[in-house]
């Protein structure tokens, strides 16, 4: 910037703003110093690698790196979308994850009203306590149960025997692989799924149970006509979110409770991308091509349902 | 939903109708249909491999005996993975806290040029990752795969718990920042000596948050690991549970070890020792989860 200009008006008023901005920075230095311990911590771990996904544009070259590797336009892409095993991966992944999704979704909601109706407050507790405490477990943990209780010479089995009906082979065949994994988020979760919809029914104004109680409602009544109807936001809104994540949803179990004999109908988008990245002939370009297109669908996915659970009047994923 | 309760059992006291012991009834199956599994674990883990190859539908062993454990202990595997765990906590959850407090303090002050924008950097990151793959990547040109660091750096941080954390320092009545300020303190210090010390239930939730995560984190490690001497507690158990049954079907022989020397009651020996730890803080867990729950609309 020259002198001979500082006169004219507008670049006075230039100056200004910059100098107000610059003194607004200096003003805040000490919370700027606060915030980088995170952002090198954003930066490392979080752009870096988003900035990685450049990958799936280009030929990797171990020795020239993620950012060296030649450009290859979008020929990542056209190998993946001709990969048969990723279509049926994104099948796979959407079929387990809409089935388990509307069959376990009800039972928290039914969990929370039978504890709502429980008249004895110390058993309620107890209760509480059991039900939720395997969401705290890690699913290898559960697997560790699961294994042990569904087994051929497991508790459930033998159990099946002593009453002389025919065993089932839970973990090692691709029927059941499915209602397995049903019967075992069911097992994990919905304690702790209950948590939520259990705040939603004592939320409820207290007048509408009492002027029911006096017109002589009973409590099945009360159940379909004040406490359901007044939840029913927090399960729609429950429910959408949950739709968010349906295509990352359930890696941690299906890939612990996966085995050799179900290896097919265990293959999910997320164990696509591990197997082809981690254990087959190693092609980086090729996995981080499907790893941007899991990220934008998850994207995608994610910011729909928000939107679609604020129209719906809840508050949405972020407030 | 306590008050509820009590205002409910005002209009009949004492009464329990038909309806009130079906509802029992069935909680007490469902209970049940938790603990079951539970004791057949430890019932297993406390038996022999005689006793167990006769009735493994057992709830208590008849001789209870401490072989497993001590098999467990002596194959010294487990251990190693408490220790690695061990280390990843010791060193992951002052980093995470302090990376996570430091953000979301500076994040709450009052407007400065740049916040929004840094706030969105951090939002983002919940709605957009690039997954597995240049994670993995950009790790490798670190130099950290194959050490804890990269698991423990991984874990230092999460957008949902700074979010929650800023939340709450943005409840605290300002005055307080304002005299600290006006006696010259400066930010670094009101974070530390005034803000951090009337922010222990947030602080209590949030290590809680953290330490559950790393206890149970399995998924960074599998990835940047290699070497099985430094695998943490879950990996491990994995490799004792899931990888040593390779075909659970036709498993016919319940006393046969399997390949990698586990016999059964090893196994959940190990399944139990893995799960003290989240049984003794359970109920601080369950406490701390359900407001981090309540107040952040999204599950753990």
């Amino acid at each position: 910037m020259k002198p001979a200009i500082v006169g004219s008006g507008k670049m006075t008023k230039a100056r200004l703003r910059n100098g107000n901005l610059l003194t607004e920075i200096w003003k805040h230095r000490m919370t700027y110093t606060l915030l980088i311990p995170g952002l090198i911590w954003l930066i490392l771990f979080a752009y870096l690698p988003t900035g990685g996904l450049s990958l799936a544009f280009k030929h990797y070259k171990a020795n020239l790196g993620i950012w060296g590797s030649p450009w290859a336009g979008l020929e990542n892409f056209m190998y993946v979308f001709r990969d048969p095993a990723f279509a049926s991966s994104v099948w796979r992944t959407l079929y387990v994850n809409i089935i388990k999704l509307v069959i376990t979704f009800p039972f928290p909601i039914l969990l929370a009203l039978l504890l709502n109706e429980l008249r004895m407050r110390k058993m309620k507790k107890l209760f509480q306590t059991i039900l939720t405490f395997p969401q705290f477990l890690s699913w290898i943990i559960v697997s560790g149960i699961v294994i042990n209780v569904l087994s051929y010479d497991g508790l459930v089995n033998s159990a099946l025997q002593l009453f002389g009906l025919p065993t089932i082979n839970f973990l090692g065949s691709e029927p059941m692989f499915l209602p397995m994994l049903i019967l075992t988020d069911i097992w994990k979760s919905t304690g702790w799924g209950a948590i939520i919809f259990l705040a939603a029914i004592s939320g409820i104004d207290q007048d509408q149970y009492e002027s029911a109680q006096i017109d002589g409602a009973s409590r099945m009544q009360q159940i379909f006509k004040i406490t359901l109807p007044n939840i029913l936001p927090t399960v729609t809104v429950m429910f959408i979110l949950n739709v968010g994540g349906l295509m990352s949803a359930g890696f941690d179990q299906i890939f612990n409770l996966a085995n050799a004999a179900t290896q097919n109908v265990s293959q999910v988008l997320d164990v696509y991308i591990y197997r082809v990245t981690f254990q087959s002939s190693t092609d980086f370009s090729f996995s981080t091509a499907v790893s941007l297109f899991r990220s934008i669908v998850n994207m995608v996915l994610l910011l729909t349902a928000d939107r679609v659970a604020k129209w719906m009047g809840g508050d949405g994923l972020f407030r | 939903m306590s008050t509820h309760a009590v205002k409910r059992t005002k209009y009949r006291i004492g009464k329990m109708s038909l309806l009130d012991y079906i509802i029992l009834a069935i909680l007490t199956i469902l209970a049940l249909a938790i603990l079951i599994p539970f004791l057949n674990v430890i019932a297993i883990s406390l038996a022999s491999q005689k006793e167990y190859a006769e009735n493994p539908m057992m709830l208590w062993p008849k001789q209870p005996t401490l072989d497993a454990y001590r098999a467990l202990f002596e194959d010294g595997r487990i251990l190693v993975g408490f220790g690695n765990t061990l280390k990843i906590m010791a060193v992951g959850l002052p980093l995470s806290l302090f990376l996570t407090s430091t953000m979301a303090y500076g994040l709450s002050r009052n407007a400065f040029p740049g916040k929004k924008g840094i706030f969105f950097l951090v939002l983002f990151t919940m709605i957009f990752n690039g997954g597995i793959v240049p994670l993995y990547l950009v790790m490798k040109s670190l130099h950290l795969t194959g050490s804890l660091w990269s698991v423990i750096l991984v874990g230092s941080f999460s957008a949902f718990n700074m979010i929650l954390m800023m939340n709450y320092f943005q409840s605290l009545p300002e005055s307080l920042m304002e005299s600290a300020r006006l006696d010259g303190a400066g930010e670094w210090r009101i974070l530390f000596s005034i803000i951090l010390p009337l922010a222990a239930p947030i602080m209590a939730t949030i290590t809680l948050f953290y330490g559950v995560a790393f206890w149970n984190g399995w998924y960074d490690a599998m990835i940047f690991l290699r070497k099985a001497e430094m695998l943490p507690l879950q990996n491990v158990l994995r490799t004792i549970i899931v990888e040593s049954t390779t075909n659970v079907s036709n498993a016919a022989s319940v006393d046969a070890l399997n390949k990698s020397g586990f016999s059964t009651g090893m196994k959940m020996a190990s399944v139990f020792v893995s799960m003290v730890p989240i049984m003794c803080f359970f109920p601080m867990l369950q406490k701390h989860f359900a407001k981090g729950v309540l107040t952040g609309a999204i599950k753990t």
